[in-house]
């Protein structure tokens, strides 16, 4: 039994997954706070964190009705993400492990990402391409086997998709965060009915979507006020296309590249119906985990602990975390 | 009693292990060296570990954890809170938080018998964390609050020096940080080097043997400040 602790942004995430990979408790607090910052901000992600971890923890260990010396492995988020935010996590998950001298496996937030697809309910065999696309990141990676040696391919340059959808989603008057509110909005509209870039001139597999955020800021003024209000559902589907479009085409690229023919999606974007139906045309095996595996939890980070070296008591006590864009120290 | 206690509040992580009946104290602490981060992070284990170690002792007979609250440093205050909860939670030990700001007045008493001693954390963007308490006659009498917390500029600390009453002795890095403007006020700084202004997670047991727990996840950072989004956040709305 793999306990997993995961705080790398503003969702404060346990879960118990068993050691075939089957979810016991997958518990997610969201901390719903941010919005009116407009955006997560890091010393209150991590105030909340602390606020909530105790209480995350309990509970993913009642669900799964396990006590913590019944627990073979704690595993937790190393990093990339937010430092002060990880720092609750790891400083928690060290404590509970080195309470019972249990071993710990530092998990790499976008290999968890990845080996949401190793879960019982996807079990999807390497190798494949995985498309990773949420408010934090985006990134195409090949996967060759379940360890964290996935490749990336590409990545994005400037915005994360989901920051991309957040951002057109307040241009056009959805509040924040409102990627779902923009699928939902665009539901209604013709996605032809305005063209926005997709960054095509870029080469390679990685993404840029700032021009596309700069190209509504300025349809939105060019049509002003009421003109906009009156064809919001029209804009919100273009711009929708436009992302959609991005991330589909760079996956078919990425997928030509290595000569595979499956592709897992994960990450809060892959949510995005509109996304779905667009990769389930690319005629490839497709594997996309349930809503609550693709955005941030623990349960994904128990799956990646079944594929790293676990850390044995007490070599972790001086392990440390790692930011965004950051390389791994050694532990 | 045994108490294990721990303090990441300041650049300092300290650990302790106090046994009141057997008599049995151990101490260990890591101090970075001027211009190194605090190590909150990869030192704090390994010295609660020592201490109970070198105490003879497992964590199954520890009969509370004394973690210190702070004020202080942020993203250490939260290493500490939640590293001490967890470890209460493992094996079911009560906890208690401590003030670092009582813990470093506790370990200064001596030095100022039937006065008034003055803890002072460096709050960095020129404000320091203080608080008062007048200090007993003799060993064992009773304490008294003259000044409750806070986060305060320096020299509004030294113009309320004063009227906290006579012999008065400042101990802690904001006490070194500000020496001039306090001692300006008439308030006692020992000289650099000296304990007394480092805290010492040792205190925290001592403190914490006389406490009555409160539930674990009650035990919350003393932040005394709100986060920058948020002060700006107010600041921006109409009132
Ligand atoms: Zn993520």
């Amino acid at each position: 039994m793999i306990l997993a602790i995961e705080t790398s942004c503003d969702d404060t995430c346990a879960a118990v997954v068993d050691d075939g990979g089957e979810i016991r408790a997958n518990v997610i607090s969201s901390q719903g706070i941010h919005d009116r910052y407009g955006g997560v901000v890091p010393e209150i992600a991590s105030r909340h964190h602390l606020e909530l971890i105790g209480d995350a923890v309990d509970d993913a260990l009642n669900q799964a009705q396990l006590t913590l010396p019944e627990v073979g492995l704690v595993a937790v988020t190393r990093g990339p993400g937010l430092v002060a935010a990880l720092l609750v996590g790891v400083a928690t998950a060290k404590a509970l492990a080195a309470a019972h001298e249990l071993p710990l496996a530092p998990v790499d937030h976008l290999h968890g990402h990845i080996a949401a697809s190793f879960l019982a309910g996807s079990d999807f065999p390497t190798p494949f391409v995985s498309l990773v696309a949420s408010g934090g990141h985006t990134f195409l990676a090949v996967v060759r086997d379940r360890g964290e040696g996935y490749e990336v391919l590409g990545e994005t340059l400037d915005d994360a998709a989901g920051e991309a959808f957040d951002k057109g989603a307040r241009m056009l008057g959805l509040g924040y965060p409102g990627g779902a509110a923009l699928e939902r909005l665009a539901r209604g509209g013709d996605p032809e009915a305005f063209e926005f870039p997709t960054a095509a001139r870029l080469r390679g597999l990685d993404f840029s979507f700032a021009g596309l955020k700069t190209a509504l800021l300025y349809r939105v003024r060019d049509l002003g006020e009421a003109e906009t209000e009156r064809r919001r559902a029209d804009l919100a589907a273009a711009y929708q296309r436009a992302i959609v479009e991005a991330l589909a085409v760079r996956a078919e690229r990425a997928l030509s590249q290595t000569g595979l023919n499956r592709l897992a999606v994960g990450g809060g974007v892959a949510a995005n119906g509109a996304l779905r139906d667009r990769l389930a045309r690319l005629g490839v095996e497709l594997d996309v985990p349930p809503r609550e595996l693709c955005t941030d939890n623990a349960a994904m980070i128990a799956s990646a602990a079944r594929y790293v070296p676990a850390i044995p008591y007490p070599d972790y006590f001086k392990l440390d975390v790692y930011a965004t864009g950051e390389r791994p120290v050694p532990a | 009693m045994r108490i294990l206690g721990l303090d990441t509040a300041t650049s300092a992580t300290t650990a302790a292990f106090l046994d009141t009946e057997a008599g049995i104290e151990v101490a260990a602490r890591d101090d970075p060296p001027p211009g190194v981060r605090p190590r909150h992070t990869t030192e704090l284990i390994a010295l609660l570990v020592d201490v109970l170690g070198r105490a003879g002792a497992e964590w199954s007979d520890v009969d509370r954890i004394a973690i210190g609250v702070g004020p202080g440093t942020f993203t250490g205050l939260r290493i500490g809170v939640a590293t001490g909860r967890a470890l209460a939670r493992a094996h079911g030990i009560a906890a208690v938080g401590i003030s670092t700001l009582q813990s470093l007045a506790l370990g200064a008493s001596a030095a100022a018998p039937a006065g008034v001693v003055l803890p002072v954390l460096d709050a960095r963007r020129g404000e320091v964390f203080a608080a008062a308490w007048s200090t007993p006659s003799s060993a064992g009498g009773p304490w008294r609050p003259l000044l409750e917390p806070l986060a305060v500029a320096p020299e509004r600390l030294a113009e309320l020096a004063p009227g906290l009453g006579e012999n008065r002795l400042a101990i802690g890095d904001g006490s070194l940080a500000f020496r001039a403007v306090l001692e300006r006020s008439g308030t006692v700084i020992p000289e650099d080097d000296s304990e007394l202004h480092r805290v010492s997670a040792i205190n925290h047991c001592r403190l914490a043997g006389v406490l009555s727990p409160p539930d674990r996840d009650g035990i919350r950072p003393h932040y005394l400040r709100l986060p920058d989004a948020e002060l700006a956040r107010r600041a921006s709305q109409p009132t």
